[in-house]
C-alpha cells in the first residue's frame, strides 16, 4: 500500500495531530516529491481552518455560572440539612462558639418558653434569603442609598478579610410588622465564596427578638435561631432601636456567629456604652 | 458540613474551569443557547452529584464531555421538552438571577457587530442541523473541543476507526454546507469553492477509515527492508 492509495486518511490523521513521529516524517517527506498528495493535504488544511474557525463557540453567558453556582448552592444546602438532622443537637452551647470567637460569647441559655418573636423574625429572614429579590442598589452608594430610602443606620461591615457588601433593596411588605430592608454581602470562607443575608428592621425593642439561643459578647446580647435548618444570628440596637438578623445558608451557626461577631455594628456598640 | 464545602471547592477548582468549554459543546450540539445553558447546568450538577466516581488525576474535562454528551444523547434528543414549563422556569430563573448579576456585569457588543457575528453564526448553526448527530457529535467533539480520536471514541463508544469516518464525513458535509451558505450570501464566488476531491460524504453509515491498515503494511515495509 503507497502512501498516495492512504493519502486520504494520512491526510487527515497528519492535520488532527493524530501520527506518530516516525510516520508524520515518513509523510512530510513524501509530501516533499509528490505534488498531487500535496495539494491534497493543501486542501483539506484549508477545509479544516475553514470548519474550526467557523465553529469557534460564544463564550458562556455571564448568567449561566450564576445559575450554576445556585444549583450547587441548593445540592449543599440539602446535603448540609440532612447532616444536621443527623445530629440532634447541631452546635454545642459554650464549646465550639466560645472557642470561634475567642472567649467573648458567653452561652446564656435557651429562649424562655412561649417567646415567639424572635423564631417568626428568623424565619421570614430565612425565606427572604431565599427568595433572592433583585437588589435596588448596588456596591459604594448602598450605604447613602440606606440612610435616604430606609433609616439613618449604618449598614453592617465585616472586618474579616473578603467580605464584600454587594447591595440593598427594601423588603415590600417588610417582617413581622416592623418596615425592613435587606442587604446583601458575599463572604470568603477557606476557599468558598458564600452569599450572606442581613436583614435591617425599624422600631425594634430587645424582647421583640425573643427565643433562639443567646449569647453575650461583652455587655451585648446575640442570638441565634434555627430556621428551618439554616441559622439566623439575630441582634437588638438599643439605643437606636434597630434590630439586625444575620443568615447564611451555607454556613454553621458557629461561623455565622464568629462573623457577625466581627462586625463594626458590635464594636461601634460596644464603644457607645 | 466540611466535607461538603471541601467537596464544593475541589469541584470548583477541577470542573467548573471547563464550563466555557462544556457551554462551547453544548452550544454546537444542542444549535441554541437556552438549551445548551439547560444542558451544561444539568450535566454539572450530575457531575457534582457523582464527584466520588470521578478518578481524580484524569482528564476531567475530557469526563465532563462525556457527561454533556450523554446527558445530550439520552435526554435533550429523544425528549421534546414542553416550551411553556421550560418558559415559565426560566422567567422565574431569571428573577432568581437578577439578585446575583450585580458583579458580573456582561460586555455588550456594538450592534452593528452583533449582527455581523450573527449572520455568520446562524449559518453555521444552520450547517450543523444539517449533519446527522454522530456525524455532528464527532465534529463538536474534535473541532471545537480538541479532544483525541481516542478520547471521541471512549466517549461515543465506538472504534476509532469509525470515530474517523464520522469526523471525515461530518466535516465534508459542513464544509459543502458553509460553502453553499457563502457562496448564496455572495461572500465568495462559485469558482473559489471548489472543494478538495472526495467521494460522496454522506457514504454508507458507520463504514470505518482504517490508519490500522495503513500501518500494519508499513510495518512490513520496514520488516521486508531490514
Amino acid at each position: 500500500m503507497t502512501l498516495c492509495q492512504s493519502i486520504e486518511t494520512l491526510s487527515m490523521a497528519l492535520l488532527d495531530d493524530e501520527l506518530v513521529a516516525a510516520e508524520r516524517r515518513e509523510l512530510e517527506l513524501h509530501l516533499l516529491d509528490c505534488a498531487s498528495c500535496r495539494h491534497r493535504v493543501d486542501a483539506e488544511r484549508a477545509e479544516l481552518d475553514l470548519i474550526r474557525k467557523a465553529l469557534v463557540p460564544p463564550p458562556a453567558p455571564a448568567l449561566l455560572k450564576a445559575r450554576i453556582a445556585r444549583a450547587l448552592d441548593a445540592e449543599d444546602a440539602a446535603a448540609i440539612r440532612s447532616e444536621r438532622r443527623r445530629l440532634s443537637r447541631w452546635f454545642l452551647p459554650g464549646s465550639a462558639i466560645a472557642a470561634a470567637a475567642a472567649a467573648l460569647v458567653v452561652f446564656l441559655g435557651a429562649g424562655a418558653p412561649g417567646s415567639r418573636n424572635g423564631p417568626e423574625i428568623a424565619s421570614d429572614v430565612q425565606k427572604q434569603q431565599r427568595r433572592g429579590l433583585p437588589l435596588e442598589v448596588q456596591g459604594a452608594s448602598t450605604g447613602p442609598w440606606l440612610r435616604n430610602h430606609f433609616a439613618p443606620v449604618e449598614p453592617p461591615q465585616f472586618t474579616e478579610p473578603g467580605a464584600d457588601l454587594l447591595g440593598a433593596r427594601l423588603l415590600p411588605n417588610g417582617i413581622a410588622n416592623h418596615d425592613a430592608a435587606l442587604l446583601q454581602y458575599v463572604v470568603a470562607l477557606g476557599p468558598n465564596r458564600l452569599t450572606l443575608t442581613a436583614v435591617v428592621l425599624k422600631d425594634l425593642r430587645s424582647d421583640d427578638l425573643s427565643g433562639g439561643q443567646a449569647y453575650r459578647v461583652g455587655d451585648l446580647v446575640l442570638r441565634v435561631h434555627d430556621a428551618d435548618g439554616m441559622p439566623v444570628v439575630t441582634y437588638v440596637d438599643q439605643l437606636h432601636h434597630v434590630g439586625y438578623a444575620f443568615a447564611s445558608e451555607r454556613m454553621t451557626a458557629e461561623e455565622l456567629m464568629r462573623l457577625v461577631v466581627s462586625t463594626d455594628l458590635i464594636s461601634r456598640a460596644q464603644r457607645g456604652r | 458540613m466540611l466535607a461538603v464545602r471541601e467537596k464544593r471547592a475541589e469541584f470548583e477548582r477541577q470542573a467548573l474551569v471547563h464550563t466555557d468549554a462544556l457551554f462551547g459543546a453544548a452550544y454546537r450540539l444542542t444549535r441554541n443557547a437556552r438549551d445548551a445553558e439547560d444542558l451544561v447546568q444539568d450535566s454539572l450538577l450530575r457531575a457534582y452529584r457523582f464527584w466520588d466516581s470521578f478518578e481524580q488525576d484524569s482528564n476531567c474535562k475530557a469526563w465532563l464531555l462525556r457527561i454533556v454528551t450523554n446527558t445530550f444523547i439520552n435526554e435533550y434528543q429523544r425528549k421534546k421538552r414542553s416550551r411553556e414549563v421550560l418558559d415559565a422556569a426560566s422567567a422565574e430563573q431569571d428573577a432568581i438571577d437578577g439578585v446575583l448579576m450585580h458583579a458580573e456585569a456582561t460586555e455588550r457588543q456594538s450592534p452593528e457587530q452583533a449582527l455581523l457575528e450573527r449572520s455568520v453564526s446562524d449559518d453555521v448553526q444552520r450547517a450543523l442541523d444539517g449533519l446527522p448527530e454522530d456525524f455532528r457529535t464527532a465534529v463538536v467533539l474534535c473541532d471545537v473541543q480538541g479532544l483525541s480520536y481516542k478520547e471521541i471514541a471512549d466517549i461515543m463508544q465506538t472504534p476509532v476507526g469509525t470515530v474517523m469516518s464520522r469526523l471525515f464525513r461530518g466535516r465534508k458535509l459542513l464544509a459543502a454546507t458553509l460553502r453553499e451558505f457563502a457562496v448564496a450570501e455572495g461572500y465568495v464566488k462559485p469558482a473559489d469553492t471548489k472543494p478538495p476531491d472526495s467521494p460522496d460524504p454522506a457514504g454508507k453509515p458507520d463504514e470505518t477509515i482504517d490508519l490500522g491498515k495503513y500501518r500494519a503494511a508499513r510495518t512490513a515495509r520496514e520488516g521486508s527492508q531490514s
